[in-house]
């Protein structure tokens, strides 16, 4: 019997671990090994020979003195500061307002909320790209119309005009997991909170909004760690302006060393330290609600 | 950790930088390139051809069908940083690269670094050094070693609209004081046009811009790679610019991009100045505007001492790794100077031929309607007579060329100056070459 469980387990839990090990733990490691290495080079021009070295802390040295790296976590951090908690905010009201009992055509506007989600990110900014580019885009187009100038590529506005691709893209997806909370809710509260007189308002602010708190936190976590990982929008609004290079977000940055200057070493750095980043805010906030919770 | 140091006089001797890279090799690869592997007679071989050059596959149908016994085996990938190099360079790494690859002039150091290319020299490329352009040549010579066999490049022209300067009441500039006054009197002329756009962050124009110039930004001596980007000429290019952003007489925005494809197909843009293959970018964007563009030669800075410049432009290499590398050659050198597979070039649009004389009698040596019925071919034929053979490249190219974008952004952004902006630039190539445990010189 007990060796029938320990196969049970082994079978259930093995292909699990080991994919874990093979595509998480492993990579992980190698990253961190190869961040702790450097190139060294002889011969003429340096043409010789290359051999890698252990470098200690010199890569994650370089990387905290390199002003493009910094600059570029710096930038993500003020983005998430502003576009998270907007997104939040805009998700749970739609959750809220499609789940009031007052909603009409819900599937319908569940899915279109939803469905932008389905567009990789890759496409959405293509398409956002028209959108933004002078000489083609009909929105830049129509407010010259109406006498204003604008430019959404400018230095000064091209990191919210990605805030709106990321929030057109996941706002909705957001919302339906903020529902899925509210659905999981027990009806008997709801009925209870009723026939107590509460008005549509005040369900919203003591019963709903306390109970889709899981889902609240959960939802800032990602934002957080996808803020963190800003990539696919920027390289491809790259060519459209001039407001955006190659080392605009910290993975831009990593993948720039890596695969353009071929400095492995360095990009591991890089993707360590940002990994870092992403661990202490993730846990610094579930921290903070939780203290909360607790008072 | 530190390293016995190999001077450069005990890696001199011998056959030079060849025996240098196989000694630094370590022991067995000095072995196989000592004795390059070949094919035994009558063996059948497939050879592996990374490339992205549009209409390559007919060249080598062509190859393929005259030899039965090395087939090249073509394979489209996505062209430079964006696909192509750090494919090269992973499969590099992992051992397994294809015996033959696209590789662009400027991109030639990097690959050399990763110890990615073999030195044909060995192989008996010197002797075919002559069917060649000159300049073209010297991009894949490093030290005594060839390491590139050359494909194409881009001899720089100006495209302009004639119907638009006629109606501008404009002549077409033939010297940069020119061209200044012209697109003052365009900007008078038409608020809304501009004689041209100026790509802020085209690391490659504005660096084919300082070689007109005279600029030399980089060169090797003895171990050193020397940066020079901070000189006198390239500082002239940038100021001339940047008079020409301040007074709003060209256009600061990214070329060959939608915006830009949307004006030239208006005719707010009265000229580009750009390589021989823009022929194709401007035709294929632009159908609209056939039969009313016509191409001169780059403006001047002294009509007595005319240069041209060069930008773009690339090369056939056979990698390190490749178990063929003589056919490989053998093939590359077919590839790019055969008449029949240039010609198949040509039609594909792969820029200007790398081999001698292959201008005139071919595809490009006719009147296009879309250049109004003129052989404006001629103008680059010419072009690339003048362009200064000893530009190098170095093995940081993509970081220089992203450091001279940002600054000159953030120049025209925060009204400073461009001379500063080049001043960094050079204080920051500099930096990435030492990070990569190179030693720098500054001329």
């Amino acid at each position: 019997m007990r060796r029938h469980r320990t196969l049970a387990v082994l079978a259930l839990l093995g292909p699990f671990c080991l994919l874990f090990a093979g595509c998480f733990l492993a990579p992980i490691g190698y990253a961190l090994y190869q961040s702790l290495l450097k190139v060294e080079r002889s011969g003429p021009l340096g043409l010789g020979s290359d051999r890698s070295v252990f470098a200690g802390a010199a890569n994650y040295a370089a990387a905290l003195r390199d002003d493009e790296f910094t600059g570029s976590v710096v930038r993500v951090l003020l983005f998430g500061v502003v576009q998270v908690p907007l997104m939040i905010v805009l998700a749970v009201v739609l959750a809220l307002l499609l789940e009031s009992a007052s909603a009409r055509w819900v599937p319908f506007f569940r899915s279109a909320f939803f469905l932008p989600h389905g567009v990789p990110g890759v496409i959405a900014s293509i398409l956002w790209g028209f959108l933004y580019v002078p000489g083609i885009s009909p929105i830049v187009k129509l407010l010259d119309d109406l006498g204003l100038q604008v430019n959404f590529l400018s230095s000064g506005t091209v990191l919210w005009s990605i805030a709106n691709i990321v929030t057109w893209q996941f706002a909705g997806y957001n919302m339906l997991i903020v529902i899925a909370q509210l659905k999981a809710v027990r009806l008997e509260l709801y009925e209870a909170a009723k026939i107590d007189g509460a008005n549509a308002w005040q369900l919203a602010r003591y019963l709903k909004l306390p109970m889709a708190r899981p889902a609240i936190v959960l939802t800032t976590v990602f934002s957080i760690i996808g803020t963190l990982q800003l990539f696919s929008e920027p390289l491809v609004l790259r060519p459209l302006t001039v407001a955006v290079n190659d080392t605009y977000t910290p993975n831009l940055n990593a993948y720039t060393q890596a695969f353009v200057n071929n400095n492995y070493n360095l990009a591991a750095a890089e993707a360590v330290l940002l990994a870092l980043v992403a661990c202490v805010l993730s846990f610094g906030f579930l921290r903070l609600v939780g203290r909360q919770e607790d008072e | 950790m530190a390293p016995a140091k190999l001077t450069r006089r005990t890696l001199l001797t011998g056959t030079a930088a060849a025996a240098g890279l196989a000694l630094a090799g370590c022991s067995s690869s000095t072995d196989e390139a000592a004795a390059p592997p070949s094919r035994k007679p009558g063996e059948k071989i497939t050879l592996a051809f990374w490339s992205w050059v549009p209409g390559i596959e007919k060249s080598v149908d062509l190859w393929n069908s005259k030899n039965p016994e090395v087939q090249v085996k073509l394979e489209k990938v996505i062209a430079g940083n964006k696909g192509a190099y750090p494919k090269m360079f992973a499969a590099l790494k992992a051992g397994n690269p294809p015996d033959l690859g696209q590789v662009e002039y400027q991109q030639i150091p990097s690959f050399l670094l990763e110890e990615g290319l073999t030195d044909l020299t060995k192989l008996g490329i010197n002797d075919h050094a002559g069917k060649f352009v000159d300049w073209q040549w010297q991009q894949g010579v490093f030290g005594d070693g060839v390491y590139a066999v050359p494909q194409a490049s881009g001899p720089m022209g100006m495209y302009y609209r004639e119907d638009r300067f006629k109606a501008w009441g404009v002549q077409p500039p033939t010297t940069w004081d020119e061209f200044e006054t012209a697109a003052r009197a365009i900007r008078k002329a038409d608020p809304k046009s501009y004689i041209c756009s100026f790509p802020p962050t085209s690391g490659g124009w504005f660096s084919a811009m300082s070689w007109q110039a005279g600029a030399k930004w980089f060169d090797v001596r003895g171990d050193d790679w020397v940066v020079n980007i901070d000189s006198e000429q390239t500082r002239q290019v940038a100021t001339y610019w940047e008079k020409l952003i301040r007074a709003d007489l060209v256009k600061p925005e990214p070329d060959q991009q939608s915006g830009w494809f949307a004006e030239v197909q208006a005719g707010t843009i009265g000229c580009w100045v750009a390589a021989q293959w823009g022929d194709a970018i401007l035709a294929g964007n632009a159908a609209n505007t056939s039969g009313k563009w016509r191409v001169a030669q780059m403006p001047q800075w002294d009509l007595a001492k005319p240069a041209s410049s060069n930008w773009g432009g690339s090369s056939t290499a056979v990698l390190n790794g490749s178990k063929y590398p003589k056919e490989a050659l053998e093939f590359a050198l077919w590839l790019n100077t055969d008449p029949a597979s240039v010609d198949l070039l040509i039609q594909g649009g792969y820029g200007w031929p790398a081999a001698k004389d292959a201008f005139s009698g071919s595809a490009l040596d006719k009147p296009s309607p879309f250049f109004g019925n003129a052989k404006y071919n001629e103008v680059f034929a010419k072009s690339d007579q003048l362009i200064d053979k000893s530009w190098k490249w170095i093995p940081t190219i993509s970081d220089t060329h992203r450091h001279l974008g940002d600054a000159i952004t953030a120049a025209i952004a925060k009204k400073t100056s461009f001379a500063d902006a080049i001043a960094t630039v050079q204080q920051q190539t500099v930096a990435d070459l030492t990070a990569k445990g190179l030693k720098v010189a500054t001329a």
